[in-house]
């Protein structure tokens, strides 16, 4: 069942690099792989972990996890304990630019390092959901939404720190260039990384009291959806649900229930497999210890989640149940 | 003549409605022990705080050696040579003996402190100028009592400097055992050419140690001494005392009962083996200087602080206070000394005051029926003739007496039987004092035990039927006020007489 | 009357004053057999870089105990510490972007923690607040600034001197060790072998012990919130260099390490109180363990629940040794 999921989801990009395809040559027997997450708390940081322990272990490999605990200073010490501990690879999963130091002692001690959704010079391979294709998507999903007219909030804390970020947020920008009647409103927001609803939600109300109705129409989370949960509860205690629509990215079985409820303001959201993209990472160490070449970045497929109904459809399709 | 080491001279100081100190004079000879000896209040603090050059005296002078010393202060006195070993304690408890020693005068060269040449000078001081042998790197609070009190003298002293120096109560905290260490270092002082002013409670220290001795009373110096002898005791103390009992206590017509409270061999912190009884009816006191332990045996009966050894009988049963819930639980209630702090809840109302260990029995349910809380406090309150006779007046702002009589009718107001009243009439005036002592003798009277517990040697006369005298943490002594004065009882408790035959294990 | 201790109880309090540094070996020998290779040169190596900042702030923190006594709440505490650290760091890693030159970037940090370090003394040395709540306050007030100045944002920094605080070597071992060990041999200097030192620890054992002999304990607590904010801007370099730039988010944890490492500090010093030496070792300890936990594998979440229960302990014995001694 899982192959048959992987092999479905893997897109052409993969299958080019890899000419051996069929798994069953793969293998991690004898390695320990160090598996080092920022955090475990959130829906797609735990999947994608998840993803890929699963894969290593599956594959015959000794696991080693480290959990940042949501702080990236404390995952990026993370990776010297695995240094530390001789492990054969790293897969280091999301973190800021803290990380970058420690791949390169990383590589120093001949470490491979594979990276989940963050590209670095020093990483083989980064498999990553579409990223372009992510922002883009977003964009034009939410000009329709407000048929391209209206104020648009931002919270963008991450477009300096992480590279994916950039990607998303700058292609969502660029798309909107062509709506001249969308205003993305200054300054931007900053959400926090550890407990984001609740801080989102602080922000909100704020926002709200600062923009009153009418001069506001939308608010766009631009690399992620976990603080849109505190936004959407945000408008919805204020009664501003009607008025102001809400945007995001990432759409994990949470975000997908909110967007399904009748009425909500959460419209438009991308969807990302991050369990997909960690047991593909996994996969790719094994590539590697194959002998195989790898693009140094492998792309997963994401779907675009287009009001009520398409966050039904999507819950259905990616597996998490049924909404109806 | 020689010239006198120190000498002050009609010194008066007074504060707003006092003259505490009223042309009083002190001189110290060379190389004496000077004993300077008083009841409370008489101003000998008052003295030692100008000398020190914390009060500036009205008028009057200072001379040492003959050098006239104006202005009077902390540092011109320290110039002139003259030290100060307070009463209390004050040492750094995980500082070494070497760096309390040195505190604040540490010698240290280009690289920092010099450690080693401190422990060495400080255990040579120790030994040769006090007499004992002490570590230098050991902790102060590993020390014990007396051995602290020698660190804190030689601080005072490590400079070399000192010409004359004042001991203030030095054997207050001190055991009895720990006493003769202490004496021995001051004779040898004496012997290295110091003059000593030692100031003491304690008669027989002064007649075991001093050359001379100045008695003050009412602020002045009423006699000097300049013979130690045995004849020396009771003179000082009439000198003291120099006054005859108030005539505001109320007679004794009280009839006893039973046995209320027993207590055998208690021992706790600063006090050993003390045993005594009370009757119904009875209004026991219990005399002793401070340090003497009678403050702790009432914060024991209290619950304040924790017996370690002994038993307690209430009502003929075994009894345990560990809180002072315990000993309200069984019918024990404290009046105690601070009463600002320890007894009223100085913001409440005069009302909610009285009613405070009353709450359970004026309530329904926990909710207070305030009505007739309210009732229960006018009652009182006119009564005991607070004034003003207004249960909602704020406490904070009434006299000390009329504070002191709030505590007491909230005690009224409940039902116990046996009283422990530690310093009942501290800062109250002579008026609401007779007050306070009617209160308690129809305490008695209707059928309670009374234990007054006071530094006060005339009220304990005037008030008790029996009192019972401490000394370092035993009861010495029993006496009867119908036959006894109170220069007998000041003799007791000072220590200048020893108890009189077949007295001094009271049943 | 308190002069004999029987040697039974004496011995009692000298096993409650380890009990602390008993635990935390007995951790240790337990990372030791469960995760192999935890014992390695290289872990130490890593032990002693990874707990850089917590050191310094452990010096700060010690300086303040020193000066105002042991007691937890009204004693001497500086909770804020670790939010001057992230401040300072805050505030070069945003003047550093903007290349507004490293001399300015590092007087206008130092200048942001000196205000932190004098508002505390105010706060506590003359208007007498509780150090504990008025150092907490502080904590989040400042962290408050630093989401202002950041936006809450990480900032990279690759500033040489700052790339050089994190890779450079001299003689094999990391200039940030080496910087951190001058730093606090200085500190240990001025506290534990200057009159100066000896007058601020006589102010926290006794207020009026100092006052007596006049000295001003008051004058030293201020003195010692200053000298504990500048150990705050000093750890901020090795935030920056430990994370190549600013996080938000990392004082808490630096708060968490640096109470725990403090006080548990106190179990190495002869004299069972808090000194400097022992933060520092209470502070590689810390680290040691933090680090063998996760070698072992153990949850984050549970390392958070280990270190706060650690914190419940050692705080614990140190009453209880108190109590004994009293």
């Amino acid at each position: 069942m899982k192959n048959a999921y992987v092999l479905a989801g893997v897109v052409a990009s993969v299958a080019f690099a890899t000419p051996a395809l069929a798994d069953d040559h793969l293998t991690l027997e004898g390695r320990t792989i160090g598996v080092a997450v920022v955090g475990t708390q959130h829906f797609w940081d735990r999947e994608a972990f998840n993803g890929a322990v699963d894969t290593v272990e599956a594959l015959g490999g000794t696991v080693r996890a480290v959990d940042g605990g949501r702080d990236n200073q404390v995952h990026a010490d993370n990776h010297d304990i695995l240094r530390a501990a001789g492990v054969d690879a790293v897969i280091s999963i999301l973190g800021d630019g803290a990380v970058e130091p420690k791949f390169e002692a990383l590589r120093a001690a001949d470490i491979p390092v594979f990276t989940v959704d963050h590209p670095s010079p020093h990483s083989i391979n980064n498999t990553t959901s579409d990223n372009y294709y992510m922002g883009t998507t977003i964009g034009r999903l939410m000009a329709d939404a407000l048929e391209g007219e209206g104020k648009v909030a931002v919270f963008n804390a991450f477009e300096n720190a992480l590279r994916i970020c950039a990607i998303r947020t700058q292609l969502w920008k660029y798309v909107l260039q062509d709506y001249p009647g969308i205003e993305i409103l200054e300054p931007e927001l900053a959400e926090e990384f550890a407990n984001a609803p609740e801080d989102a939600r602080r922000q909100t109300l704020d926002l709200l009291s600062q923009y009153p109705e009418g001069e506001l129409d939308a608010i766009h989370v631009g690399c992620w959806d976990q603080p849109a949960i505190g936004v959407v509860q945000a408008l919805e205690e204020t009664g501003r649900d009607d008025d102001v629509i809400v945007t995001a990215l990432d759409a994990g079985p949470d975000t997908l229930e909110i967007m399904a409820e009748e009425g909500s303001p959460f419209v438009a959201n991308v969807a990302q497999q991050p369990r997909l993209i960690g047991t593909i990472s996994a996969q790719n160490v094994a590539r590697h210890f194959a002998g195989e070449t790898l693009l140094s970045q492998t792309y997963v497929d994401v779907m675009p989640v287009d009001g009520r109904d398409g966050a039904i459809e999507t819950y259905g399709e990616l597996g998490y149940g049924s909404l109806e | 003549m020689t010239e006198a080491a120190l000498s002050l001279q009609e010194i008066v100081k007074t504060f707003p409605g006092v003259r505490a100190l009223d042309s009083a004079s002190l001189t110290l000879q060379p190389s004496e022990i000077h004993g300077l000896v008083g009841e409370n209040g008489a101003g000998k603090s008052t003295i030692i705080k100008v000398l020190a050059g914390i009060y500036t005296p009205d008028s009057g002078q200072l001379r040492i050696a003959g050098q006239h010393i104006h202005p009077i202060t902390p540092a011109s006195v320290h110039d002139a040579g003259i030290r100060f070993i307070h009463q209390e304690l004050h040492l750094v408890p995980h500082f070494t003996v070497a760096e309390a020693i040195f505190m604040g005068q540490e010698l240290a060269g280009p690289f920092g402190l010099r450690k080693g040449q401190m422990r060495h000078r400080a255990e040579e001081f120790l030994h040769d100028r006090l007499g004992v042998t002490i570590h230098g790197n050991r902790l102060v609070r590993d020390l014990g009592t007396a051995e602290r009190k020698l660190v804190q003298i030689a601080r005072a002293l490590i400079d070399g400097q000192a010409k004359v120096v004042v001991f203030d109560e030095p054997t207050a905290p001190l055991a009895s055992a720990e006493v003769k260490t202490l004496m021995d270092a001051i004779f040898r002082l004496k012997q290295q050419e110091i003059t000593i002013l030692y100031v003491s409670h304690y008669l027989n220290e002064i007649m075991g140690i001093c050359d001379r001795v100045t008695v003050f009373r009412n602020g002045r110096n009423v006699a000097v001494f300049d013979d130690v002898d045995d004849a020396l005791g009771p003179k000082m103390i009439s000198a003291m005392v120099g006054r005859d009992l108030d005539d505001i206590y109320p007679a004794r017509t009280r009839s006893f009962a039973e046995t209320v409270m027993t207590l055998d061999k208690l021992t706790g912190p600063g006090f050993e083996d003390v045993s005594l009884s009370l009757r119904k009816g009875e209004i026991l006191g219990v005399a002793g200087l401070i340090g003497s332990g009678r403050e702790e045996l009432v914060d024991t009966l209290y619950g304040l602080a924790r017996a370690k050894g002994g038993t307690l009988h209430l009502h003929g049963k075994r009894a345990r206070i560990r809180t002072p819930s315990d000993a309200i639980a069984q019918g024990v209630v404290l009046v105690p000394r601070d009463r600002r702090n320890d007894g009223l809840v100085l913001p409440m109302t005069v009302g909610e005051n009285i009613t405070l260990a009353t709450l359970d029995e004026d309530a329904t349910f926990g909710v207070e029926n305030r009505a007739h809380a309210r009732t229960r406090a006018a009652r009182k309150v006119s009564e005991l003739d607070i004034r003003p006779a207004n249960t909602g007046a704020i406490v904070r702002f009434l006299s000390g007496g009329n504070q002191q009589k709030v505590v007491l009718a909230r005690w009224l107001a409940r039902d116990a039987d046996i009283f422990v009243l530690d310093e009942p009439t501290v800062g109250v005036d002579i008026g609401a004092r007779a007050e306070i002592y009617s209160v308690v003798n129809r305490l008695a009277q209707d059928g309670a035990g009374v234990l007054v517990s006071s530094s006060d040697p005339g009220e304990l006369i005037g008030l008790c039927d029996r009192i019972l005298v401490m000394l370092r943490g035993r009861v010495v002594a029993e006496l009867d006020p119908a036959r006894q004065s109170m220069d007998d009882l000041i003799a007791l408790s000072t220590g200048a007489t020893n108890a009189p035959q077949g007295q001094e294990v009271p049943v | 009357m308190s002069a004999t201790i029987p040697p039974r109880r004496r011995a009692l309090e000298q096993l409650v004053g380890f009990a602390p540094v008993l635990i935390f070996a007995g951790m240790l020998v337990h990372i030791g057999i469960q995760a192999p290779g935890f014992v390695s040169l290289l872990t130490l190596g890593l032990v002693l870089e990874q707990s850089l900042p917590v050191v310094l702030v452990c010096i700060g923190m010690s300086i303040v105990v020193m000066a105002g006594g042991e007691d937890v709440v009204a004693g001497g505490i500086d909770l804020s510490i670790p939010a001057t650290t992230v401040l300072a760091a805050g505030i070069l890693a945003q003047w550093l972007a903007a290349d507004g030159g490293f001399v300015m970037a590092c007087l206008l940090a130092l200048g942001a923690a000196l205000l932190v370090g004098a508002t505390n003394a105010a706060l506590v040395a003359w208007i007498g607040l509780t150090p504990l709540l008025a150092s907490l306050a502080m904590f989040g007030a400042v962290v408050g600034v630093n989401n202002m100045v950041t936006a809450s944002r990480r900032i990279n920094v690759d500033h040489p001197i700052i790339l050089w605080l994190r890779d450079a070597e001299i003689a094999g071992i990391a200039v940030g060790i080496l910087c951190v060990a001058a730093f606090g041999l200085a500190a240990y200097h001025l506290l534990h072998r200057t009159r100066f030192g000896l007058h601020l620890q006589a102010g926290g054992g006794s207020v009026e012990a100092a006052e007596m002999v006049g000295l001003s304990a008051r004058r030293h607590l201020a003195i010692a919130f200053l000298l504990a904010a500048l150990t705050g801007f000093i750890a901020g370099f090795f935030v920056l260099a430990r994370g190549s730039g600013s996080s938000p988010g990392v004082e808490d944890n630096l708060m968490l390490e640096m109470v725990l490492a403090t006080y548990l500090g106190a179990a190495f010093s002869p004299r069972r109180v808090v000194t400097l030496w022992g933060a520092v070792l209470g502070a590689l300890l810390v680290g040691a363990i933090t680090i063998g936990f996760k070698s072992m594998g153990v949850n984050v979440f549970w390392l958070g629940l280990i270190k706060g229960a650690l914190i419940l302990t050692v705080v614990a014995f140190a009453a209880l040794a108190k109590r004994g001694r009293a």
